[in-house]
């Protein structure tokens, strides 16, 4: 782990779990509703400060809590063209499987790559320690999986034009 | 299978079969091949008589070039009048094979290869032209060459797919092979960027591949091409060149077959092994995808209410 990724997720693992203090609150706004107050966004007060974690200009964390669910959302980092294409492709091969997921939002938040959105009901299902745990193996394993896709498409491509070329010979 | 092969296989496969002395069946099979290209292989008039017919999208241009030529040498006495809806037929016997077994292996082979030498027609005519300019070029020197023998050839376009086509150029020092190749889709267009990038670059990085022939790759058309007619300058990144540059190595009369069956294969080959590398991609982030599943159902707990018995086999129920 290089080392300022360490220093990146240890922020992200304290303030995700700080923000993930989130109980039941049924909608003020419309009765016997229940919905998140994030999406919602129907009453201010509710709402906490936004939180950005950011290792550097192009990979950072969005943390979005509110009284009863929490928004986090990841930038991927995306060198190049062929990084952003393999981004792209993985986060819709996982918002397309999102309901095997739970927590992952359809949708990934404007000017992110994935999103994912825990609610009350999520911590009182599940430990509240093993989600925080997900998100920061996701994210590293992420970037792990994107830069050997890569490499593989890469070493590929020499393999088939050094096949093809020699022949020739 | 890294490399494809030249012929079709099904086509191989089933003549095969029919000349191991099997007996005769009635065959009506449509056969399809790369770049929209069908064989109708059939038995019109009895069960030993297999017609075999090619249907080529360009098959007006190749005839042009010489594509009957080429045909009449490969399959001389088999052919017969063409099949309607086809543009090249040929009949065989079963009961007039050659007699030799290897004979039999040979004809097989050269009906398996029957796109292969249709297209070829083009490329064996670049080779001769080739042949003729270099004679005339070496009686010059550079500066006293005249005009054509310096400019070398007419470009021969074959356009044997919908938006896509192969320009052939013959000159004294080299023949000139570019393709033209559409990607219809974001991802193809970047990969096939990664995979060109490497077929440029292998010649200078392979200390092995010296030999091969020069590929470069652009977005607009080459140089080369300048003036021919039905070229869309769409300069959006889905349309790319690529230029091979034969060598008068690759271009002797012993390289010549091989490689002219090698360098009309490129297109798929490439074709193939991007979709190769989509899949093998896919396939990785699936499993990849079912890992962070595993560890997210990990942060359910353990359901704790199992039935708890003793080593009889009696339950424990809690009273009341």
């Amino acid at each position: 782990m290089s080392t300022s990724l360490r220093p990146y997720l240890q922020c992200v693992r304290s303030s995700l779990s700080a923000a993930l203090a989130i109980s039941n609150f049924a909608s003020q706004t419309s009765e016997r509703h229940n919905v998140p107050e994030i999406e919602a966004a129907s009453s201010p007060e509710l709402l906490l400060n936004p939180l950005v974690i950011s290792r550097n200009s192009d990979e950072r964390t969005f943390i979005e809590p509110s009284v009863n669910s929490v928004r986090v959302s990841l930038k991927v980092k995306q060198a190049d063209e062929i990084e952003h294409i393999l981004v792209h492709k993985f986060a819709r091969f996982l918002t397309q499987r999102a309901d095997a997921f739970l927590i992952l939002r359809r949708k990934p938040v404007e000017g992110y790559d994935i999103s994912f959105l825990i609610t009350n009901f999520h911590t009182e299902a599940m430990l509240k320690h093993k989600i925080v745990d997900f998100v920061i193996e996701f994210m590293e394993e992420v970037d792990k999986e994107i830069s050997e896709m890569k490499l593989f498409l890469n070493a590929r491509a020499r393999f088939v034009a050094e096949s093809f070329l020699t022949p020739f010979d | 299978m890294l490399l494809l092969d030249y012929h079709n296989v099904l086509i191989h496969s089933l003549l095969t079969e029919r000349f191991s002395g099997s007996t005769p069946v009635s065959i009506d099979q449509v056969v399809s091949d790369f770049d929209g290209v069908t064989f109708h292989l059939s038995t019109p008039e009895s069960k030993t008589k297999i017609l075999i017919s090619i249907q080529v999208k360009c098959f007006r241009e190749l005839v042009q070039y010489g594509a009957q030529q080429v045909l009449e040498r490969e399959y001389g006495p088999y052919i017969v009048d063409p099949e309607p809806g086809y543009d090249f037929s040929v009949l065989i016997d079963l009961e007039n094979l050659p007699a030799e077994q290897e004979e039999k292996h040979n004809l097989i082979m050269r009906l398996a290869l029957m796109k292969r030498n249709a297209m070829a027609a083009p490329f064996e005519r670049a080779f001769d032209e080739f042949a003729k300019l270099s004679e005339e070029a070496s009686r010059y020197t550079t500066e006293s060459a005249p005009q054509g023998v310096k400019e070398g050839g007419e470009v021969m376009a074959i356009h044997y797919r919908e938006e896509e086509a192969i320009y052939i150029k013959a000159s004294h020092d080299r023949v000139t092979v570019i393709f033209s190749t559409v990607f219809r889709e974001e991802t193809d267009r970047i990969f096939g960027k990664v995979f060109l990038q490497e077929f440029v670059d292998a010649r200078r990085r392979v200390l092995t591949l010296q030999n091969a022939p020069q590929v470069l790759f652009r977005n607009d058309p080459p140089l080369e091409l300048a003036g021919v007619p039905g070229l869309q300058n769409v300069n959006d990144g889905t349309l790319s060149y690529v230029t091979f540059v034969l060598f008068p190595r690759h271009l002797t009369p012993q390289r010549r077959y091989e490689n002219i069956s090698h360098i009309q294969i490129f297109r798929d080959y490439f074709h193939y092994h991007i979709k190769a590398s989509k899949a093998y991609i896919h396939t990785r982030m699936r499993k990849r995808t079912a890992d962070f599943l595993q560890v997210l159902n990990r942060a359910r707990p353990e359901n704790e209410e199992r039935e708890r018995k003793t080593a009889s086999g009696r339950t424990f129920r809690v009273q009341g």
